[in-house]
């Protein structure tokens, strides 16, 4: 399916405003502004870093000026259905470091838990505040062909890309102003203002004021920009390992110019394995030593919690439709993509026997790596793929072949359908924030389904959308116009008139 | 709100790469106008090209024997050459590399600049080793450097970090200008002994004009002497009139003002003081312009002391609390 067209062409009611502005706006002016756009982004400095690219480390993000839109009471629905998902998981992890009630009932197998390559016994035990333990999410969301949203995964560790939301969202305002003056589209824009409320509202009990820092592994971090972004956006400090120390009284400090100053909230996007070289990897040059000290003492609150990781695990992922109704005694309200566990071996003969039927994921790998699609992969790509699977089949699971949606995406000054995928980011603490949207990114290459920017994939803004018009004016382009009687003259007569208004502005403007 | 050490360094160094690319930028322009008013030397093929090559050693460098001595030459080791610590080039990639670093402590709209002046900087570059784009390039360099002091001045919090900004500018300002007292100023000094003997030469004026200019200070200059231009008081105004901020007596002054905001500063105050008696001492060797050259040498390595007195104080990062 078409996320913005139905089958016979037509916009969808959501996107028919869009769609009218581009028809009016012609080829011309759409190339046009999606290079403002690009001009924008290297101006503001939007970059995604590419580990393997030496010097030239830093990367304009890459962007396709077409939003993405979604119907209002549909996203209601799928808000519902993430906070949902996200409020059982956490109660599951809280319960796995804890009782774990759920393997004495026979629910979740026990042995998953003890081979889980994220399960870490260093945490056993420990009760983070309001029992939540994956504070921040960015659940991957596709689309089949019926229009179905699926949860593909959930990010618990360090989800990124928020910032981009964000960002995509203030470039878009300036290339399609038009509409956000006579549509009501729901801003993005409270994200971090709920990320600090969260993060303050984890502080050791007693501080009214808490300071937070947002853990960097540094510059050279793919996602660095977005960790400075939010430390930016929340007035938070942004550190990396050496910055911090741990002092005697097993309470976090900073280096400052007055010397030594307190933190009582950790927003890590380092790893858990690098967070404390005395309990975890020993040669750990990004963490802090003793931060887990800390932390099991109460002193400093770390989000996500160390350990949260055991949730976000692809054969895990199978289970969750059983813990929301285990935890939570309800319906799933957002749907989990059909998954064969080749750990078991009825599925994993399903798997070995209709490899070419579907997508195989190693467990533990995010970033696109390592995925088989079978029915692209030549034939000795699907034979190392079977070998792999049988020499570790706990690694392994596989879905069927989702027919991800589509948008229309500018490629060369040509509006072609591109496939897509959502990450929405939600909150979980004392309650739950689901962001308006999320990431919508794009594989720019036709036919392709890989999304990562690390991989070719660009991003969208992605607007939730009423469709009741929230202005009854007289729209400043002829969109009431059937187009049928637009003949091309009037229209370019149109374009040249708004060209030449624009050009104005921008020799105003001293550029 | 504190700030953090490493964060500090940041801030303290990106205002004295962008200092420097500012002032390099100055006096590169300067010169060439200069050289513009000057008749043609007489056609040597053989002698080697002379006018240049002096200006090189304001930025501390040395062509070498390798360097071509020629204006391109010149031009491309003090301002294109993205090889040479201390380029306007490599000053300004510097500056945007530590402020990009620190962008969550400085306003969105500073970030903005400095990366559209590097964008700029780094497509150009190459270019404007030609006269004619020249200006331009360097005029773009000069007018960013002022629209960044000019948003943090107008839009950023008076706190620890606009203090370490502050103290970088100016130390970096005080430094750039001995140099082009001591290099610019001292040999003009001395040629006018060597020639005149109280005799002014030709074009001496237009070329206290050409220091002046490369310091932004003509205008003030003229406007506070009321007087002809003269060349021992052209000195004593870049280096002792306080109220002309780019003297090096006002950068000090302004150096005080902001370590008097920030904590357990004494150690770094002492060193300004130590810094202001070194200056003051080069009085003699502004009046009769022997050795003046060294005597900015002695101000450079007060001022290096005080750089490490401020490393010192609150760059470094202290095991204890």
């Amino acid at each position: 399916m078409d996320e913005l067209l139905s089958p016979d062409g037509s916009p969808r009611p959501a996107a028919r405003e869009l769609w009218a502005l581009l028809d009016a706006l012609g080829p011309d002016e759409l190339r046009a502004r999606q290079r403002a756009t690009e001009a924008d982004i290297l101006t503001m400095g939007i970059t995604f870093t590419v580990y393997s690219d030496g010097m030239n480390i830093d990367r304009a993000w890459p962007f396709d000026v077409i939003p993405r839109i979604i119907a209002a009471d549909e996203w209601a629905r799928v808000e519902r259905g993430l906070a949902q998902r996200l409020v059982a998981i956490n109660r599951f992890i809280d319960d796995v470091y804890n009782e774990q009630q759920i393997v004495a009932d026979g629910v979740f197998p026990a042995e998953l838990l003890e081979e889980s390559a994220n399960f870490r016994p260093e945490c056993r035990g420990v009760t983070p505040r309001f029992g939540v333990w994956a504070h921040i999410s960015g659940s991957d969301l596709v689309r089949d062909d019926d229009g179905t949203f699926y949860v593909l995964e959930d990010n618990l560790r360090v989800p990124s890309g928020v910032s981009y939301v964000l960002e995509n969202r203030a470039v878009t305002k300036r290339a399609f102003p038009e509409i956000f003056a006579r549509q009501d589209i729901r801003p993005v824009d409270t994200y971090t203002d709920e990320l600090n409320r969260l993060l303050a509202s984890l502080a050791p009990e007693g501080v009214r004021d808490p300071t937070i820092a947002v853990l960097t592994p540094g510059i050279f971090n793919s996602a660095y920009f977005e960790h400075s972004f939010l430390a930016q956006r929340m007035g938070a400090e942004l550190v990396e390992g050496a910055d911090l120390v741990v002092g005697d009284d097993d309470c976090v400090y900073m280096h400052t110019i007055e010397g030594r100053e307190r933190v009582h909230v950790v927003y890590r996007r380092i790893d858990d394995l690098f967070l404390d070289p005395e309990v975890f990897r020993p040669d750990s040059m990004l963490g802090v030593p003793g931060l887990m000290r800390a932390w099991k003492a109460g002193n400093v609150a770390i989000a996500n919690a160390p350990g949260a990781g055991v949730a976000d695990d692809k054969c895990v992922y199978a289970w969750v439709p059983d813990i929301i109704r285990y935890y939570l005694g309800e319906e799933p309200a957002i749907a989990n993509v059909p998954t064969y566990r080749c750990m078991y071996d009825d599925e994993r003969n399903h798997v070995l026997e209709h490899l070419d039927e579907l997508v195989v994921k190693p467990a533990n790998e995010s970033g696109g790596y390592g995925i088989v699609i079978g029915d692209r992969a030549t034939e000795s790509e699907l034979a190392q793929c079977a070998t792999a699977i049988e020499a570790d089949p706990r690694n392994w699971v596989a879905q069927p072949i989702l027919n991800l949606s589509t948008a229309p995406t500018l490629i060369d000054g040509e509006l072609v359908p591109r496939h897509v995928d959502l990450r929405p980011f939600i909150l979980t603490g004392e309650r739950s924030y689901v962001t308006a949207g999320g990431l919508t990114r794009v594989a720019l290459r036709e036919g392709s389904l890989i999304v990562n920017s690390s991989q070719g994939g660009g991003s969208k803004d992605t607007w939730i959308v009423t469709d009741r018009p929230i202005w009854l004016t007289e729209p400043d382009i002829d969109i009431d116009t059937e187009p049928e009687t637009v003949t091309a003259s009037k229209r370019a007569t149109a374009w040249e008139q708004r060209q030449a208004g624009q050009q104005q502005v921008q020799q105003g403007d001293g550029r | 709100m504190a700030l953090l050490s490493r964060v500090a360094g940041r801030i303290y160094w990106a205002a004295r790469y962008i200092e420097r690319a500012e002032d390099t930028s100055r006096l590169v322009r300067a010169f060439g106008e200069l050289v513009d008013d000057l008749p043609e030397p007489p056609p040597d093929r053989d002698a080697a090209d002379t006018t240049w090559p002096p200006l090189a050693s304001v930025a501390g460098g040395d062509l070498g024997s390798e360097w071509p001595t020629d204006e391109h030459g010149v031009v491309r080791f003090l301002v294109t050459d993205r090889a040479r610590p201390g380029s306007v080039v490599t000053s300004v990639e510097r500056a945007r590399e530590n402020l990009r670093t620190t962008r969550e402590v400085l306003p969105r709209e500073a970030w903005q600049v400095l990366n559209d002046l590097w964008l700029f900087v780094d497509r150009e570059a190459d270019r404007a080793v030609e006269r004619r784009l020249r200006d331009r390039f360097l005029g773009r360099v000069v007018d960013e450097s002022r629209r960044l002091d000019g948003v943090l001045t107008s839009t950023m919090t008076r706190d620890a970090a606009y203090e370490m900004w502050r103290l970088g500018r100016y130390l970096e300002r005080a430094d750039m200008t001995t140099r082009v007292v001591g290099v610019r100023a001292a040999a003009l000094m001395a040629a006018s002994h060597v020639d005149g003997r109280g005799h002014r030469r030709d074009h001496d004026e237009v070329h206290w004009m050409g220091v002046l200019r490369s310091l932004s200070a003509l205008q003030m200059y003229q406007r506070a002497t009321r007087g002809p231009i003269e060349a021992s008081s052209v000195v004593r105004f870049l280096l002792y009139r306080a109220s002309f901020p780019r003297s090096v007596e006002g950068a000090l002054d302004e150096i005080e003002r902001s370590l008097a905001n920030l904590s357990r500063s004494d150690d770094v105050l002492a060193a300004v003081g130590d810094a202001r008696l070194v200056l003051r001492s080069t009085s003699p060797m502004v009046d009769d312009g022997e050795d003046l050259d060294g005597a900015m040498d002695r101000v450079q390595l007060a001022l290096a002391d005080v750089d490490r007195a401020l490393t010192e104080r609150f760059l470094r990062i202290d095991g204890a609390g």
